[in-house]
Order: C-alpha cells, then structure tokens, then sequence
C-alpha cells in the first residue's frame, strides 16, 4: 500500500526550493508593489501608496509602447519560428547526405548564452564596423543603421532571437513528428487526402499538445527577452521592450514599488495571452475532432 | 685624483646602500602591515577603463607580491558595475570591499550612507598607515569624495576632462588647408567657435565623400540606447553653450525655467540645436556610439574633429596598435559660446566635464582592513606616474612634474599640461543626491530628439516636466 508520507517527502525538497525562490520572492514583489520605495529618494524606506503604481502605469506612454514592441516582436519572432521550426524539422524525419553534421550545426545557437549572442550579433550588425551594414550597403545600398532606425533595429532582433530559438522548436517539433502514429498517416493517404489535407486534418491534430507547449515556452522567453537585445541596441529604438523597460526603472532608477507594479502586470498579461492561446488552440481541437 | 674618485665612490655606495634600505624597508613595512591579512582576497568592481585595466593588470599584481594579499578585480561594463556596487551595498551583501565611485554618483553615496568614512578609518587602524601615502598629496579632485569636514571616502584613482581632439595631419595638410580656404574664405583651423566647428565638420564631410574616405567631420556620442548621448548633451554641449547643472535649479526643485530652472530654456534648444545639427556630419556608428565607441572612432581615422573623454587621448596618441592616429592627434580646449570661458574663471560657471572616480570602500565589506592597504597602495606617489602615461588620468599633483609625464606630454599635444592648466574650468556632475535617478527620465527625450521624433524644443520641454516630476517623487520638488 502506498504511503502518502513518503510521497509528500520526496517531493519536499522540490516544494520548498519552489517556494523559497519562486513564491516567497512573488509574494515580496506583490507587496513592494504596492509601496513607493527608492532607494535615492528623499524620505527613507517604503512607504504605502495602495494602488498609486498600478493607475501610474496605465498613463506610462514608454510603458505602453514597450508593451506593444514586445507584442510585435514576439509575434514575429515566434510565428518564424514555429513555421521554419516545423520545416526543419520534418526535413530531419528524412535522410540526407550530411544529415548528423547539419542537425549539430543548426543545434548550435541553443548552446550559445543569450548574452554571447548578442555580443555576436552586434559585432555582426554595429554601424561603421559590423560586416552586415558594410555588405547591404555595398551590394544592395542599403543604409543600415540599428540606432537610427527602429524598424531595423526590431528586425534584427527577431532574426537574432529567430537564429537562436528555431533549434530548439525544431527539436520539440521533432519530438511531437516521431511521435505519430504511422497507421492514421497511411489511412488518410489511401482515402485519398493530398499532402496539405494530410498535414491539415491528421498532422496538426496530433502535434497540438507539442505546438501548444512549444508557443507557451516560446512566448514566456520574448516576454522576458532582455540580455540579447539589451547586448544588440541596449533598448534603443525598436528595441525598448518590456524587460528592458522593467530593468531600466528598477535597476538604474531604483524605482523598486513602480518596477515591481510594472512587473506583476507583465506577468498577468503573459498568463491571460497564454490562458486566450490555450483556449483558441485547444478549443478549435475539440470542434475538429467533434 | 685618486681620493676624490674613491670619495665619489664611497658616497655612491652610500647612497645605492641607503636606497635599497630604503626600498627594503618599504617592502618589509607592507609585508608586516598585511602579514594578519595574507592569504585574504579582496574583491572590487570597476568599469572597463584604461585607468582600470591598469589597475588590474598591473597594480593588483604589485600588491599581491608586495602582500600576500588576492585582488580580485572586475572590470565590466559601466551599467553593469553601478547596478552591481549598488545590489551589493544597498543589500549589505559584502560581495565586494571596493567599488569605483564615479564622481557623479558620490553624492547618491554618501546620502545613503554606503561609504566607510577612510579618513577616519585610517586614524583608527594606526598600524595600517602607510607613511608613503598623503591625503594632500591629491589634486583637488579629491575635494569631490570628501564630506563637509574634509574627510576622504574615496581614494581618488582616475581624473580627467573630455576634450576637443583633432586630427593634425588633416588640419596641417597645405592641399586640405588650401582647399578649405577656398571653400570657406578663412583658414582652416582647430575650432574655436561653434561656426569654425560646424564649417570645419562640414568640409571633412564633404571631403572624405570625394576622396572616398572613411572620413566624417566630427564624432558625436549620439547612441539612442544608452545614457551617453545624454551625458554628452548635459556635461558637455550643454555646458560650452552656457548651460550648467542640467539646468535644474536645485534650490528651486525644478528643471522648467517657468520654474526657475533651465533645461527647457533658450540656452539649452540652442545647445541641442547645434549638437543634433553635428549628426549630419558624423560616421553612421554615431547614432550607436556611446563614450567608448567614440574614442574608437576617433582612433580608427574615422572623424576630423570631436570631444573625446581625456582617459582615451593618451592611447589614440600613441598605442600603434589600437590606434590609427598615433602621432597625428590634436588636443585643444572645446568650443565655447561667448562669454562661458569668462564665466569659468570668474567660478560662475565651467566650460565642460571634469570626469574621474575614486575606489571606495563599502561599509558591507567583510576585509575593510586589507582594503585599506589596498588603497593606501594605489593611492601612493610613487605609483602615479606611469599609471598617469598609461592611462592619461592625474590624481596627484606632483605627478605633472614626473619626467615621464613631460615625455608623454609632448606625444599628446600637451593635454597633460592642459589638464593641469585648464582642469580649473571644467567641472564635476552637479552635487545631486538623484543623479542616475533623474539622467535615466530624460534619457528617452534626448534620444527621441537624435532620431528625430522631437524638435530640440520640444524633447526639452517635456524632458523638464518629466524631471520635475520624478523630483517631487523623490521628494526634493519644489
């Protein structure tokens, strides 16, 4: 018979570093949110503004916008992804000359720490040094200037983010492709289902929980991206993305009641996008499969 | 003959004698003073400097010889070392015994009470005094650390004032000089006005595109995604234009000149006016450059003219292999407005930024004792002079006068001697308790005005509101 004690004993030292690091520090943010505190002001210590940070927030325009880059970007960082992701990796369900050697190279970005991607990224891409602002300029006269124009700025951190993060899609996508049963696959093929209708009606069903997974670890990492873009542009223009933003008020400005304010709401948005994504994936599922 | 050569040579025994008695004493003072402490690591944190990685590649190895004592130095970038010192203060943590104190932070620091008093704790410790190093010794740079009673809380290790650089063998050619004499009706010169600036930035444009260089007119530290466009607007164009302290009125707690402040005022949308207008005439890398792309730039060949932070003029001058330039570099004072020269030495005004730091040590240090030494180490004469060539900062007085100091001076057009001679019309960061605090609000305005989202006008109307408001906030509004 089993035991409850020993269950709960093995799982305690999980549940205590889980709440030592992970909900202790959460409840310490949900409480200094509520306070204005800064270090380098005037009056000493935390001092309770109720929910002053919170109506602050709403009127923060550099917020707003920083909330509306990281939309963008992670809309168009995670679509590449999971679209390039899938390609990739129903080409490794074949086999090709030279297969072993290219699924180590195109797994060796994941291996990288953000922060040395960025530094790569910006000696690739700094104006006046960088061969990429050289080689547009001289093929295509392309002026290429991150710090001057954000929209250059914003594409090149989707495609740093891209190149980083596909491997790991293509990994997870190749994970859910080996999982799926042959026999539904060569049904739908004697029915007389073409390539996309195979893909479409028996495919993506069976790949949902892997994509679903996938899209929520995916939109997580861009909502904190911080370290990369901070190396590439330092939050200039396009780049000024919510970590950025929250990493500015709270660590050279030392507005810790605001950047824990600010930092609570990402946190919720990033549950309620994830909450609408499950629904709409998980949903649409259950109509197809009804 | 005979005698008097053997008398010669008798004293100079003497003397050679004397000075390796001399030079044992010292090692044996060092040896004893930390022998409690030998086998100890200390731990510092610093931003990537050259008077920095002097420091920790040269002076740490000296002390750890001469001591037995571990430095353990880091040097990272100056985002990351002010949010590291601060982390580590403001939790006590003790993670690091010293930390560099740039001179605009030190009054943040002392309002918070985050520094040990070294004064002080050097009369309390006796035995760890070293006789070779004298508070007054320093230049009066040291007066930034020093608290109203006159006691140190930083062992000054870098000084130096951003200057006007300029390439001599573009502005000496007879053919370049010829031609700008045509085009402009005047000699080509270094500038000494922001009209002579702006022609002279104009024409190297013009003549780095006809010639097919990779040359522009002037650097412009103009990057959108780092505070250092707005230390260059504030601390240096802002002051050559006449405007002081940010424009923000201390007294009055605001930066509105409705107020009583200047931010937003004429001087000031003169002064971003002329600076942003320099953009046009800049390498692409400007819009990207913060403090040390811009001495790179300078130093690769890339500008004809620009303000480039003192600590820099010594290696572009004279590092073969970094540097481009060497033996090609120009120094002179920057160019400023009518009247602010006057203003700077009457004490009413300055016409540019004194910068530098000290090493302080925090209260949360666990090895305060084998810091000071530490510090007494770096803070000695005798150590000064060669740091000073390598690393083109001054802490010490006498070191203007090290024969080393005058060789190096004549490579660096002089900027030694201008450091010593001029220094007095440049100036510290004002005296803000709030200073990252309020440079971080008007950071974006600034860098909305480079791209061209705001009119200079209007980026400092809203960047003055905007300081005025987090001044309340911090409570020192009006």
């Amino acid at each position: 018979m089993r035991n409850p004690r020993t269950g709960w004993l093995l799982l305690s030292p999980t549940l205590i570093i889980l709440i030592v690091f992970g909900f202790l520090p959460f409840l310490y943010v949900l409480f200094v949110g509520f306070h204005e505190w800064n270090i380098f002001a005037a009056q000493d210590g935390m001092r309770y503004n109720g929910l002053d940070n919170f109506r602050r927030l709403v009127f923060d325009v550099d917020f707003l916008n920083s909330v509306g880059l990281t939309a963008k970007f992670a809309l168009f960082a995670i679509a590449s992804e999971v679209v390039l992701g899938f390609f990739l990796a129903q080409m490794l369900t074949r086999n090709f000359p030279g297969k072993s050697l290219f699924r180590i190279i195109h797994t060796f970005p994941l291996m990288v720490a953000p922060i040395a991607v960025g530094a790569i990224w910006r000696l690739l891409v700094i104006p006046g040094f960088g061969p990429v602002p050289f080689l547009l300029d001289r093929w295509f006269d392309i002026e290429y200037l991150i710090g001057t124009y954000p929209d250059q700025a914003l594409l090149t951190s989707v495609i740093m983010d891209v190149w980083h993060w596909t491997p790991f899609v293509t990994l997870t996508m190749l994970a859910g492709l080996s999982s799926i049963p042959k026999e539904p696959v060569e049904q739908a093929k004697v029915d007389g289902a073409n390539r996309f209708q195979v893909f479409w009606y028996v495919t993506l069903p069976f790949l949902r929980p892997v994509l679903l997974t996938t899209i929520f670890i995916r939109i997580m990492d861009a909502i904190r991206t911080v370290d990369e873009v901070w190396m590439l542009a330092g939050g200039g223009p396009g780049t000024r993305f919510t970590g950025i933003y929250i990493w500015r008020v709270v660590f050279p400005r030392t507005d810790y009641g605001y950047g824990s304010s600010i930092s609570i709401i990402t946190l919720y948005l990033t549950i309620v996008l994830c909450w609408l994504l499950f629904i709409g994936i998980s949903g649409q599922g259950k109509d197809e499969v009804e | 003959m005979k005698r008097i050569f053997t008398i010669v040579l008798l004293i100079a025994f003497a003397l050679l004698a004397n000075m390796s008695l001399v030079t044992a004493d010292m090692h044996d003072w060092w040896a004893d003073a930390a022998a409690p402490y030998a086998g100890a690591t200390i731990r510092g944190v610093s931003e990537s400097t050259p008077p920095s990685n002097y420091v920790a590649d040269v002076l740490a190895a000296q002390f750890t010889e001469l001591t037995g004592i571990n430095v353990e130095f880091e040097t990272t970038s100056w985002d990351q070392m002010y949010s590291k010192a601060i982390n580590d203060m403001e939790a006590n943590t003790g993670i690091y015994d010293f930390v560099y104190i740039e001179q605009d932070i030190i009054y943040s620091y002392l309002a918070q009470d985050y520094l040990v008093n070294l004064t002080q704790f050097a009369a309390d410790n006796p035995d760890l005094a070293y006789e070779g190093y004298d508070e007054s010794e320093f230049t009066s740079f040291a007066d930034y650390f020093k608290n109203a009673d006159g006691d140190l809380f930083g062992v000054p290790m870098e000084a130096f004032v951003k200057v006007y650089l300029y390439r001599k063998d573009l502005f000496e050619n007879a053919d370049i000089m010829a031609a700008f004499e045509e085009a402009y009706g005047y000699p080509l010169a270094p500038a000494e006005s922001f009209d002579q600036y702006r022609d002279n930035a104009e024409f190297f444009t013009g003549y780095g595109e006809s010639m097919d260089m990779d040359l522009w007119g002037t650097t412009v530290q103009g990057s959108t995604g780092h505070p250092a466009s707005t230390y260059e607007f504030l601390e240096s164009i802002g002051p050559s234009f006449g405007l002081y302290n940010w424009g923000i009125n201390l007294d009055a707690g605001s930066a509105m000149s409705a107020n009583g402040g200047a931010l937003d005022g004429d001087t000031a949308v003169e002064a971003l006016t002329f600076w942003l207008s320099m953009l046009e005439f800049a390498p692409p890398e400007a819009t990207s450059s913060t403090w040390d792309e811009v001495a790179s730039t300078f130093a690769a060949g890339r500008a004809a003219q620009g303000w480039v932070y003192g600590e820099n003029a010594a290696w572009i001058a004279t590092d073969e292999s970094r540097s481009a330039v060497t033996g090609n570099v120009g120094v002179r004072l920057p160019v400023t407005a009518d009247g602010v020269i006057d203003a700077a030495e009457m004490g009413d005004g300055y016409i540019g930024y004194y910068d530098g730091g000290a090493f302080g040590v925090p209260h949360s240090s666990r090895n305060k004792e084998a810091t000071l030494l530490w510090l007494q180490f770096i803070g000695q004469q005798s150590v000064q002079a060669e740091w000073a060539a390598a690393g083109a900062r001054i802490t010490h007085t006498a070191t203007f006068d090290d024969p080393l100091i005058a060789e190096q001076d004549a490579k660096v057009d002089g900027y030694y001697t201008l450091l010593e001679e001029q220094g007095p019309l440049f100036a510290g960061a004002p005296p803000f308790p709030f200073h990252a605090q309020v440079r971080e609000v008007i950071d974006p305005f600034i860098q909305r005005a480079i791209l061209g989202e705001l009119s200079p006008s209007e980026a400092l109307s809203q960047a003055a509101a905007a300081v005025d408001e987090e001044l309340d906030r911090l409570g020192y509004g009006m």
